[in-house]
């Protein structure tokens, strides 16, 4: 039998991973959470904010939807994390390894089922809360809509925060391999430095805009903050997260005995 | 063919398998045998490029097994029956595997039929019991075929129906000219379908023989006769130059002369015999000799 060239054993290997995703029920529970909680809380956000104008400058508007975005950022972590930990905490890992030697190929298909699903989860929660804000923000007079300049581009940068969250999640669990573990260490490495905005001014700047929530909320709102790194950079920023976790996971992954 | 190679593996001060060589043959069902903690279980992980070896290797077909493009084509195995998702469909499970490695859906089906698993493969196999979790591990491993197969303590949690079923298996594939290789630390349970053993201790090699030279080398054979007149058959049996070891109950154990010769020795002389047993050691006593002093965990009562 002559082998296979790589394009087909990569699909291969994403057939096998998208036959795993699909079939265990804490997919669907987790995507259902991931979508309904934020595009739900987005129209909440949005009916506070229309009603609680002070005297400063009006809001962004776009500002309600990236918030509630920030809801489904555990139940995807949650979901990145599982993708590795499940199977370490069953031994299920051998059997994949077994079934397939490259592990490096094992992550990226993993990651590519994953990102797929979670981009396309990501963008429908964006858009679809953006509706939603932008209806109710109309009968205050303050919304915008999809064609004003920059819009389309920050909607579709939010879209991206839960693929982000579930690439960290991944990579995290690859790592850690407990589950426990690796959700703490997700969600720390997202939530906890956004302490680093109690910081006195200027430095909750100088450090926040490498953080991972300062920077997803910079490429998604419309009035980017100024002490921040600019929309490109911050985006550069959000994706380097993910980007950093999978590159140790792929270090990793190869050197450890499964 | 499997073949290993010097093969070490340390974990940090403990050393699991110890400049390990052997080679397990096609055509023949070979028993991997050893104490539990004797190092079969890494041994196989490292043949399946789960462990990286400490030094030496382990080829499967001639090439390492992390090199091998569609590696269930080549290697079945079975090292953990429940190292599954307890929320995944047996037929899930398989159909996955099968994927990555380029096996179509009608296989996945063919295997479930094999073992008998038809009727269940939809449900989640969380609700299994132990004894499926190894059928559907066997499915597993037979999805691609393989010429080689690897299956490690297969034998646990089967009941006694499912045990002479996986016999007859482990041999139909042998006869198959494939290449099996199956791990248990019961020496009973190897006698019954291995013709081939490899016998470790404290990861290093005890022994690699055929099981019937297993027995017949470390047996102990005599024969054990009673006797009326038994002081004196003694005499006359020393004569012959056989051994005499009186038991507590008046019986004798002889060695050096087998049973004919002891009881035409006896009807020579006019003595009556009582008993005239020939004994040989079981298969079960010959492990215990050999891996008598590799035990790492024995226990109190001795």
């Amino acid at each position: 039998m002559s082998a296979p060239s790589l394009p087909i054993r990569a699909l291969d290997l994403l057939a096998s991973e998208w036959t795993k995703f699909r079939s265990v029920r804490s997919t669907y529970w987790s995507l259902l959470v991931a979508i309904v909680t934020p595009v739900a809380f987005s129209a909440v956000v949005a009916f506070a904010f229309a009603n609680s104008r002070g005297h400063g400058p009006p809001p962004d508007p776009l500002l309600p939807e990236v918030i509630s975005l920030e809801y489904a950022v555990i139940a995807v972590s949650v979901m990145g994390v599982l993708a590795f930990t499940a199977e370490y905490s069953t031994g299920l890992i051998r059997v994949t390894f077994t079934a397939a030697p490259r592990r490096r190929a094992v992550l990226a298909a993993k990651a590519a089922v994953l990102a797929a699903v979670t981009l396309a989860a990501g963008e429908l929660v964006a858009f679809a809360s953006f509706g939603l804000v932008q209806a109710v923000l109309a009968g205050h007079r303050e919304g915008v809509s999809l064609g004003h300049p920059g819009v389309p581009g920050a909607v579709l940068s939010a879209g991206l925060l839960l693929c982000v969250c579930a690439m960290l999640g991944l990579a995290l669990g690859a790592v850690i391999r407990h589950t426990a573990g690796g959700i703490a260490a997700t969600i720390a490495v997202i939530l906890v430095p956004g302490i680093l905005a109690l910081l006195p001014s200027p430095w909750n700047g100088r450090i926040g805009r490498f953080t991972l929530l300062e920077a997803a909320q910079q490429v998604s709102v419309l009035h980017p903050a100024t002490d921040l790194f600019s929309p490109a950079w911050s985006l550069l920023v959000v994706l380097a997260w993910p980007a950093a976790a999978l590159a140790a996971a792929a270090v990793v992954i190869t050197r450890r005995d499964a | 063919m499997i073949e290993v190679e010097r093969l070490s593996k340390r974990f940090g001060p403990v050393t699991a398998v110890d400049d390990l060589s052997f080679t397990v043959r096609p055509g023949r069902v070979t028993g991997f045998l050893g104490p539990n903690g004797a190092g079969k279980s890494t041994t196989m992980r490292v043949i399946l490029g789960l462990d990286a070896p400490t030094s030496g290797r382990a080829l499967v077909g001639g090439r390492r097994y992390d090199g091998l493009i569609r590696p269930l084509r080549e290697v079945g195995s079975l090292l953990d029956a429940t190292a599954l998702h307890p929320g995944r469909s047996g037929w899930a499970h398989l159909r996955s595997m099968a994927q990555a490695n380029g096996i179509g859906q009608q296989r996945v089906t063919d295997v479930l039929r094999l073992t008998g698993l038809e009727g269940v493969a939809r449900r989640r196999v969380g609700g299994f019991s132990l004894g499926m979790k190894q059928r559907l591990g066997i499915a597993a491993a037979l999805l691609g075929d393989p010429p080689v197969l690897m299956f490690d303590e297969p034998v646990n949690g089967l009941d006694p129906e499912g045990i002479l079923w996986i016999r007859g298996f482990f041999r139909e594939l042998a006869a198959d000219g494939r290449t099996v290789l199956v791990s248990s630390h019961l020496m009973s349970e190897m006698a019954q379908v291995a013709d081939h053993l490899v016998v470790i201790g404290r990861g290093r090699l005890l022994a690699d023989v055929s099981t019937a030279e297993l027995i017949e080398s470390s047996a102990r054979r005599d024969v054990l006769l009673r006797s009326p007149r038994a002081a004196e058959l003694a005499e006359l049996i020393a004569k012959q130059g056989g051994a005499v070891t009186p038991q507590d109950d008046g019986a004798l154990v002889v060695t050096g002369l087998d049973a004919a010769a002891v009881g035409d020795l006896a009807a020579e002389h006019g003595i009556a015999v009582h008993a005239l047993v020939p004994r040989q050691a079981s298969l079960e006593d010959a492990y215990l000799d050999l891996t008598g002093d590799s035990t790492d965990y024995r226990g109190g009562l001795r």
